[in-house]
């Protein structure tokens, strides 16, 4: 035991040492937004207004949260209704975007087939579009399918994900081959193949794409905004949006926006520690040679 | 239970001129052990990936139990494969990796369980079936592998260099228990591998293969003893087997005699026979001999070698001598280990001469009966 800890400490060099509290400083720097929304939601009213702003809470209150509940009681459209919007349609799409994304990662990755590599080619491309760029062409393409004010409207514009695809594209072909000609051989099918192989093999990418849909979907304004005319098939985050803005000063209303960022970060940040142990835990047990 | 049959089968990849296999002809009985043998690149496993459906054949038909299975997907052809890399399955336990076939095939639970207790109990891995492969040195590894090969009782095993992962002790082990397995199963099986130990200790019959052409198919002791050309002679053999090349002559008395530059060698009565059939009198030939036909006990014959002495292999049990006989290669022979020479020293070794072999100086066919 006393030679395994004089070990660990003799391996603390000093250029190590440096680099384990320079990338501390840094995750600390990263953490400082979750911090402060978090604390942000438990401040009374003159704490949120102080000037310099302060990071840390001094005296809790639960008096934000209890504002919210009443704005949204008042209202026509309770707050349960966007959020069950915003959990129907993160849902769909993180499941959904998941499948597609193997899906198509998996063929191009192992299945050959004529002008796979323009179709990746065309894929990668995408990944250099701003969102805005395409937002005309998309609204118009919802509106003439007729999904204005419906859920695939919500789903159908974020199902595509080019980095899902190309992350998983990438990780498939990591499969050695070998593997998937025993599957074949042991009898499985294609689908077979893809469902019982390469994805359980290629589980951390599947969790890192399903972790960039959701964050995707569930922080998204976009589609409510442009094509949900109806208040009751908006989101959340929209619903946010809305607290404090259209009001006469920009003091009303902050402590309720406080609470509401964070309950839409609170998932955001369950998701990710979830899937991130399964990305870890899976990254490093590959099991492949 | 199955016999195979290979006949005319060529492999070609998309435009390139050159076949990767070329005019594959081989009958395999069932419960042979039959084993490819060649450099990479000879076109060995692309043949063993046409009889497991793996690869497209080009020209040819592969029939197992006389129907043409040129079409067959793998899973419906009743074989199974063992990898090079043991291609186990990651996410799955060892039992789960076991099982992976039998569940495809939609067998009762109860079946799959004792069948996958069955093929541990076999190959002795019982104790770690709940573990993932990762968690399994490489032999055992190995071992699930040819579990999961052997748990679906097929008709057909195929082996793609499946030793070569593993450190030369564990090979030697694992060499063993494949051909125990072979004996206790009663099962074709087809052997790829570039070892020629391999190859000679398990095989019924060897194919020897070069640039995706077959060179000779023949049971282990007359591949090593009577090798149909240059080419198999030099790839069979460890030492390989000493080339010289030189004239044949008639002497005084009528008798033929291997003549070089520096050497004289009298030619065996049975080899001066097929020598003159051949008509190769005053004309040049390939005289391959092995080391082991090359040796101080032989001292008696009328075929004796004079070389100068280079270096020595200990093998424990042999000692070879490298002699330096004015060829562009050193004669290589095999002497007892406690013999020993002083670098330089001029050495006289006797040749067996009814072992050695003539081989046709351009293309290095052997001349036979």
């Amino acid at each position: 035991m006393n030679v395994l800890l004089r070990n660990s400490i003799r391996r603390f060099t000093l250029p190590r040492l440096l680099f384990v509290v320079v990338m501390l400083l840094f995750a600390v720097f990263m953490l400082l937004p979750i911090v402060f929304i978090v604390s942000h939601a438990f401040k009374p009213y003159d704490e949120l207004f102080v000037y310099p702003p302060e990071f840390i809470v001094r005296r809790p209150t639960t008096q934000n949260f209890i504002e919210l509940a009443q704005i949204t009681s008042g209202s026509i459209i309770p707050i349960s209704r966007y959020l069950f919007n915003s959990i129907l349609i993160s849902a769909a799409t993180v499941l959904l975007t998941t499948i597609i994304s193997a899906m198509c990662g998996y063929a191009l990755a192992k299945q050959p087939f004529p002008g796979r590599k323009i179709l990746f080619a065309t894929i990668v491309l995408m990944l250099m579009f701003a969102p805005e760029v395409v937002q005309i062409p998309r609204y118009l393409v919802v509106s003439g399918l007729g999904l204005m004010n419906t859920y695939p409207g919500h789903i159908l514009p974020l199902l595509a994900l080019p980095v899902g695809v190309f992350l998983l594209k990438q990780f498939m072909e990591q499969i050695p081959n070998a593997l998937l000609e025993a599957a074949r051989i042991d009898g499985a099918t294609e689908f077979g193949l893809f469902l019982k192989i390469a994805v359980p093999v290629c589980m951390p990418a599947v969790a890192t794409v399903a972790i960039l849909s959701f964050q995707n979907s569930w922080s998204n304004l976009e589609t409510s905004s442009y094509f949900m005319q109806d208040d009751y098939m908006k989101t959340f985050p929209y619903f946010l949006s809305t607290l404090t803005s259209n009001l006469a000063n920009n003091v009303a209303r902050q402590g309720a926006a406080a609470v509401a960022t964070l309950i839409v970060l609170a998932p955001n940040l369950i998701f990710f520690i979830i899937l991130q142990r399964r990305v870890i835990d899976t990254m490093v047990h590959s099991g492949i040679k | 239970m199955a016999n195979i049959r290979i006949e005319h089968v060529y492999k070609h990849y998309g435009k390139e001129k050159h076949p990767v296999v070329k005019d594959f002809n081989l009958d395999i009985r069932d419960k042979e052990f039959i084993v490819f043998v060649g450099p990479s690149g000879c076109g060995k496993s692309t043949m063993l990936r046409m009889i497991a459906g793996l690869e497209e054949i080009t020209e040819g038909g592969i029939y197992i139990d006389d129907q043409l299975v040129n079409h067959l997907p793998p899973k419906d052809r009743d074989i199974s494969m063992v990898f090079q890399n043991y291609a186990l399955y990651p996410n799955l336990s060892v039992f789960e990796n076991i099982a992976f076939g039998l569940r495809m095939r939609k067998l009762p639970k109860y079946e799959i369980e004792l069948a996958v207790k069955k093929a541990s109990r076999i190959l002795e891995i019982e104790s770690y079936l709940s573990r993932k492969p990762r968690q399994l040195s490489g032999g055992q590894r190995q071992r699930v592998a040819l579990g999961r090969a052997i748990v679906r009782n097929p008709k057909l095993f195929l082996m793609d260099e499946p030793l070569s992962n593993l450190d030369a002790k564990l090979r030697v082990t694992m060499r063993m228990e494949i051909i125990k397995l072979h004996q206790d199963l009663k099962t074709t099986f087809i052997y790829v591998t570039h070892d020629q130990a391999e190859a000679m200790t398990m095989a019924d019959r060897i194919v020897v293969m070069r640039d995706g052409i077959i060179q000779q198919i023949d049971t282990p002791e007359r591949i090593y003893s009577l090798p149909s050309n240059t080419f198999v002679a030099g790839f069979i053999g460890s030492p390989q087997i000493n080339l010289i090349e030189g004239r044949i002559q008639a002497n005084a008395r009528g008798d033929l005699e291997f003549v070089t530059s520096r050497l004289r060698i009298a030619i065996h009565e049975a080899n001066a026979e097929l020598l003159r059939k051949h008509e190769r009198v005053d004309r040049t030939v390939l005289l391959g001999i092995r080391p082991e036909n090359i040796s101080l006990e032989a001292l008696f014959s009328d075929a004796v070698i004079t070389g100068k002495y280079r270096f020595t292999e200990l093998m424990g049990a042999d000692r070879f001598i490298y002699l330096d006989i004015g060829q562009e290669q050193l004669l290589s022979a095999r002497v007892s280990p406690s013999v020993r020479f002083e670098p330089g020293a001029s050495v006289r070794l006797g040749i067996d001469s009814l072992k050695t072999l003539f081989f046709h100086p351009d293309t290095g066919e052997r001349f036979a009966d």
